[in-house]
């Protein structure tokens, strides 16, 4: 449920900001980080903090990197899977339509149960010709095989139908190659603190709708933990608005969020809307 | 208006066709409940209207007999499916009855209504708190988004959803996943009954109030005042009704 960087505002009059002496260095250094890491910007990051990097922090980064690479690995191919869909059904003739759609479960079905707790692809409104809202979306499910998420995507009955709102669509709609959604609570599909990556889908530069993966967030702190806790001062993940993805002291857990502080430097995670934070007294 | 009213049809006919595609392998007989429960509750399929056999049933949904069957049951118990045997038989949509609020606030006694109210207090006060911490710009949008599709909602339940929507994503803001269900899991105990409290209460322009002020705190990031509007809104709502289980008969 998160936006892009504009909205990164760090306030230290909040309450849930540390009480801390001052936040002006940190402040810039924060905006300029998640400057570079938009969800919506190329990355090009700048040289936010000194170039060298510890072994321990570049160890963090490529967890941090590999683990995002294998979510992102997979939207890919649902991407391929589904502008390829959509070719092939044009081709014959005859307007995309839900069904067509199915064609996806054994790639979603196999991407499921590693870190990827939920994907699919999800139509932009009126692209498909039986039902002007549609989402493929499948969820892995403790009990046996996957389940598909069959929301009420009826105006007239629900006050949750609208999933262009989102920014999980609306990253990939405005044109963002990556979109790194969340810490949120997914209330729409599993009441899971969760993290959403998402890509844009496109047929002959055409946006169709959104290849997305849910992530739970305990998982990807299990993933980088290991190599966050090398870290021998405070570190921790921000997303793009200062948000705590995952973190190796319990005074910035995930959910709180970093709106700058005396005695942090903000090193971007290099392709990802996503920043290492870490004290700067080694 | 003609032309409002066609598009409606149109719209009511394909979802019509939507109630009937078929239902994945995978789905359950609480898909099928699910499906046919919304589409009578909706109006989808009219009240005394007949549904397909169940094989015709099971063959359009894509489902066994055996789960249309069980589906059918779980209907019937929920009072949504009438069947009649013999000549003229089958099974029919039933439009479900109004909930009767009163008939459920005279169930509950009055210490049990100050302890629902108490207990939804705590939880909307911890999460708006911790909301107001927490949230970033982000979070707020959606809550001014949903007090303006309030603003503007033309029927009762509509508001009626809106405002659920407005506290579930209040409670999401909090970060907290357990928050957020406790909300939830509330909103579908006593949601109906706060509600006819508050529009009891001086209709929907104070509410409206109360809503706004509640994401200003928020927004502002004052997290006390966010918990105590939070409790307000509730205890408020709460001591009402219990002003009203006093005054109904036993």
């Amino acid at each position: 449920m998160t936006t892009r960087s504009d909205t990164a505002r760090p306030d230290a009059a909040r309450s849930d900001a540390p009480p801390g002496p001052g936040p002006a260095t940190p402040r810039a250094t924060l905006r300029a980080a998640s400057r570079a890491t938009s969800a919506a910007a190329v990355p090009a990051p700048p040289p936010a903090v000194p170039a060298v990097t510890a072994p321990d922090e570049a160890a963090v980064l490529a967890r941090v990197r590999d683990t995002a690479e294998e979510v992102f690995a997979a939207l890919a191919d649902v991407r391929a899977a589904t502008a390829g869909r959509a070719r092939a059904v044009r081709r014959g003739g005859r307007a995309l339509v839900s069904a067509d759609l199915a064609a996806l479960r054994p790639l979603l079905f196999g991407r499921l149960g590693t870190i990827i707790a939920g994907i699919g692809f999800i139509a932009a409104p009126g692209l498909l010709a039986d039902a002007p809202w549609y989402l493929e979306w499948w969820q892995e499910s403790p009990a046996g095989p996957p389940v598909q998420l069959l929301r009420d995507l009826d105006p007239s009955s629900s006050a949750f139908y609208d999933y262009t709102h989102w920014d999980w669509y609306t990253g990939p709609e405005s044109g963002a190659e990556r979109t790194v959604c969340g810490p949120y609570v997914d209330y729409l599909c599993t009441d899971e603190y969760s993290l959403t990556l998402s890509v844009p889908v496109t047929l002959d530069g055409v946006f169709l709708g959104v290849a997305a993966a849910d992530v739970f967030v305990r998982r990807f702190q299990a993933a980088v933990l290991p190599a966050l806790r090398e870290v021998p001062v405070p570190a921790f993940l921000v997303n793009a608005q200062g948000r705590v993805v995952a973190s190796n002291t319990a005074r910035w857990v995930a959910g709180s969020v970093y709106r700058g502080a005396e005695g942090f430097a903000v090193r971007p995670v290099p392709g990802l809307p996503l920043a290492l934070v870490e004290g700067t007294g080694r | 208006m003609r032309r409002a009213s066609d598009r409606l049809g149109v719209a009511v006919s394909v979802a019509r066709l939507a109630v009937f595609s078929p239902v994945d392998n995978t789905a359950r007989v609480d898909v099928v409940v699910r499906r046919l429960g919304d589409a009578i509750a909706l109006g989808l399929l009219a009240d005394g209207e007949q549904l397909p056999s169940e094989a015709e049933l099971a063959g359009r949904l894509g489902v066994s007999t055996v789960t249309v069957r069980e589906a059918l049951m779980a209907l019937r118990q929920r009072g949504l499916v009438e069947t009649r045997r013999g000549r003229g038989g089958g099974s029919f949509a039933r439009a479900p009855l109004e909930p009767d609020v009163s008939e459920r606030l005279a169930d509950l006694a009055v210490d049990e209504l100050r302890d629902i109210g108490d207990h939804y207090a705590a939880i909307a006060g911890a999460a708006a708190r911790l909301a107001a911490q927490r949230s970033l710009p982000s979070d707020v949008t959606p809550l001014w988004r949903s007090l303006d599709e309030m603003a503007a909602a033309e029927s009762s339940a509509q508001l009626r959803r809106l405002d659920g929507r407005f506290h579930i994503e209040v409670a999401a803001a909090s970060q907290s996943a357990r928050l957020t269900r406790e909300e939830i899991r509330l909103q579908a105990d006593i949601g109906p009954l706060l509600w006819l409290s508050h529009e009891d209460l001086g209709g929907h322009d104070e509410t409206a109030a109360q809503h706004r002020a509640i994401a200003e705190a928020i927004g502002a990031g004052d997290a006390d005042l966010a918990r105590d509007l939070a409790e307000r809104h509730v205890l408020d709502a709460t001591d009402h009704l219990i002003e009203l289980r006093l005054r109904l008969r036993e």
